[in-house]
């Protein structure tokens, strides 16, 4: 992959090849930070036993982000090739709002065909066990006609025992967002989700990740693996803070917040600003914090008891469909997986903002990947004393 | 009476004991799998009997210990709540007691038409109403709208704690339960001894004489249900702080909620859930008694 990468970046590539390799390069980052990934080649999992499609029950349940069930922005068409497939076979969701809630209630029992976690949860769902037998199942790669056109450093990173228990699909960005009419930060830092006097207009994410955004903001040497020392002292730090926050978001609501006005500025994904930006017609900022972005990679999980297994195969081949990735790209700012996709086609202000067009977007210390925090337990407990003091 | 129907009255009421169990049996099966079983697992997780991972720690009392000796910052959570509900339930009361008085007292004919247009608002969703609370009180709301146009105030400085704040958690959670709380009221009004007032007019009493010395008193059994019917449910709310109360109207019910969906940390929130079920139990047992709920069962 670092071969690759090199023959990319010694090579004088036009505009339309940079965007083009854009996500390609955006995996290299990732692959880089994914301590978790292994080097063992795609295994495939197997259909001997299985009934054929046209026996499965359908009505697929996908356990899903808000954003990608809801069809509120047309997201529809990111499984519009299962629907083109299964026409009469309506597709049941149910969306989560954070990766605890979510790998919470799978641990906790509940179970449907295909799930959407994100990739410093991979290696614990991989270790999910019910009665014994795993909760999930490898992907049989053979069945998803787009996979050979996938980012192979990104599906590398969906890889455990050899066996490929994710297809990832989309990657991004988390960084501080506010409205340009409103805000003049002093500079390009998380600090502006604390600047007291944009207080009550500030909006934070309800997720212990904030405590990581408080490290990197203090110099902490690696915010996802934190000291106790350290840990109490952003709790402390962002329990001080808390008082310039008007609510912390959860999901699309703060979409609507920054529509309505009720907030300026705010821990925020791509889709916010898409949506703000083309929806809402609202002119917003994307920043890129001396401290960095942070960034994370999402990816499909298939369950092992279910009863749809070419059925969830089948939808997993139409998320990383060159179409959806395009759509994905224009409409939530996400990177995609699939490298077929024509990134020139994208608004420049789009390819801009989250820098597609720069193939360092994704190094250290600009970027940092979301990885495994080893201690989420204290993490999360802090946190949950941060909302409540 | 005829003497068929006095040997029907006097026939005896005590059914056979497999009679008796066959009614009771389905109730009680309820209860205890939808009730008392999921309380014993709660109950389990609460000390490590039970865990959601499985290196979670065994069974330990430390989390009780850090509750109740208030070493974590739950206990101050749950007094918060406890005064939201508080302040919530006695302004409900006070405002639902006029309805309650108009329809039971002041209205003759279509009392039972207007208790319906009171209560229309049930049938509408829960999430409905307390999510057009965001419409009228948001910053580009129609409060603050309203004040723009009338030039009170300007369109950079709107009124901010008219959402996301302690205040609005209390004011819809007073719109939701108003009907609700209207209705014990209405009852114990309706049911009043009319004689009793008359009596008292007779009597030389005012009209303001009479319904504190005779009204009022005759229905603070309603006005305690009506209390309680609000009091209760509201110190675990969730929802409506999750919707409308931002950072300030966090309430117990949401630490609760929290975690055990997003916290991974299903011993405390047992903790904190098992507690909050036992003070509504006393509250109830309290209430119960000056409700004399055998008197109204007996009856």
């Amino acid at each position: 992959m670092m071969g690759e990468l090199e023959r990319m970046l010694s090579q004088r590539l036009g505009r339309r090849d940079f965007i083009r390799y854009a996500s390609i390069v955006g995996g290299a980052g990732v692959l880089a930070a994914c301590r978790r990934a292994t080097q063992r080649p795609v295994g495939d999992g197997t259909t001997l036993t299985r009934p054929p499609v046209e026996q499965e029950p359908g009505a697929l349940e996908v356990f899903d982000w808000t954003g990608y069930g809801d069809d509120v922005y047309g997201d529809a068409i990111l499984w519009k090739g299962y629907k083109n497939r299964f026409p009469a076979e309506d597709i049941q969701y149910t969306v989560f709002k954070d990766d605890d809630s979510s790998y919470v209630k799978v641990a906790a029992g509940q179970r449907f065909d295909v799930a959407h976690p994100c990739g410093y949860r991979f290696q614990d769902w991989v270790n999910l066990e019910d009665a014994g037998a795993p909760v999930l199942q490898p992907w049989d790669t053979s069945l998803i006609s787009n996979f050979p056109n996938l980012n192979p450093s990104l599906e590398q990173a969906g890889q455990f025992n050899g066996q490929q228990y994710f297809i990832v699909a989309d990657w991004g960005f988390a960084a501080p967002m506010y409205l340009a009419d409103k805000v003049e930060p002093r500079e390009d830092s998380w600090s502006l989700l604390w600047d007291e006097r944009y207080s009550g207009k500030i909006s934070w994410w309800d997720s212990l990740n904030m405590l990581v955004v408080a490290g990197y903001y203090h110099g902490v040497p690696d915010p996802w693996a934190m000291t106790d020392a350290e840990l109490e002292e952003m709790k402390n730090f962002l329990i001080d803070k808390k008082k310039v926050v008007r609510f912390f978001w959860t999901g699309t609501e703060i979409d609507q917040a920054f529509k309505t006005g009720d907030v300026y500025i705010a821990y925020a994904w791509p889709a916010s600003w898409t949506v703000g930006t083309y929806y809402n017609k609202l002119n917003l900022v994307y920043m890129q914090p001396k401290e960095g972005r942070t960034s994370w990679y999402c990816g499909f999980a298939l369950f092992n008891d279910t009863d749809n297994y070419y059925h969830a195969h089948e939808y997993a081949n139409a998320w990383t469909s060159a179409r959806s990735g395009q759509w994905l790209l224009a409409n939530y700012g996400y990177g995609h997986t699939n490298t077929t996709v024509d990134l020139t086609k994208l608004d420049p202000g789009l390819v801009e903002t989250f820098s597609l067009d720069d193939p360092t977007v994704l190094d250290e210390p600009r970027t940092h990947v979301e990885r495994p925090i080893e201690r989420r337990d204290v993490y999360s407990e802090l946190w949950e004393e941060v909302k409540a003091a | 009476m005829t003497t068929e129907t006095a040997a029907r009255t006097e026939a005896p009421r005590v059914r056979s004991w497999p009679t008796t169990l066959g009614l009771l049996s389905g109730p009680l099966l309820w209860l205890a799998f939808f009730f008392l079983l999921p309380v014993v697992i709660v109950g389990a997780y609460s000390v490590g009997g039970l865990s959601l991972f499985p290196t979670d720690a065994g069974l330990s009392l430390f989390d009780w210990r850090r509750f109740l000796t208030g070493e974590s910052i739950y206990m101050g959570l749950f007094w918060k709540s406890v005064r939201m509900s508080l302040t919530v339930s006695v302004v409900v009361v006070i405002l639902a007691y006029p309805i309650g008085y108009f329809l039971a007292l002041g209205t003759k004919r279509r009392k039972y038409v207007l208790l319906l247009v009171i209560i229309a608002p049930f049938l509408t969703s829960y999430l409905l109403r307390v999510l057009a609370w965001k419409v009228i009180l948001g910053d580009a709301g129609l409060v603050n709208s309203f004040m723009f146009w009338s030039g009170v105030r300007s369109p950079d400085d709107p009124i901010s704690w008219l959402i996301y704040s302690r205040f609005t958690v209390m004011l819809v959670l007073a719109y939701v339960w108003i009907p609700f709380v209207a209705l014990p009221i209405f009852v114990t009004l309706e049911n009043l001894d009319r004689s009793l007032l008359e009596a008292a007019s007779d009597l030389g009493a005012s009209r303001w004489r009479t319904f504190w010395r005779v009204t009022l008193p005759l229905s603070l059994s309603g006005v305690l249900a009506a209390f309680v019917f609000v009091f209760i449910p509201t110190i675990g709310e969730f929802v409506t702080p999750l919707l409308v109360g931002g950072i300030r109207g966090y309430m117990y019910g949401n630490a609760i909620s929290d975690l055990f969906t997003q916290g991974l940390d299903w011993q405390t929130g047992s903790v904190l859930s098992l507690f909050l079920l036992t003070v509504v139990a006393i509250l109830t047992a309290l209430f119960g008694r000056f409700l004399q709920v055998r008197k109204v069962v007996t009856d």
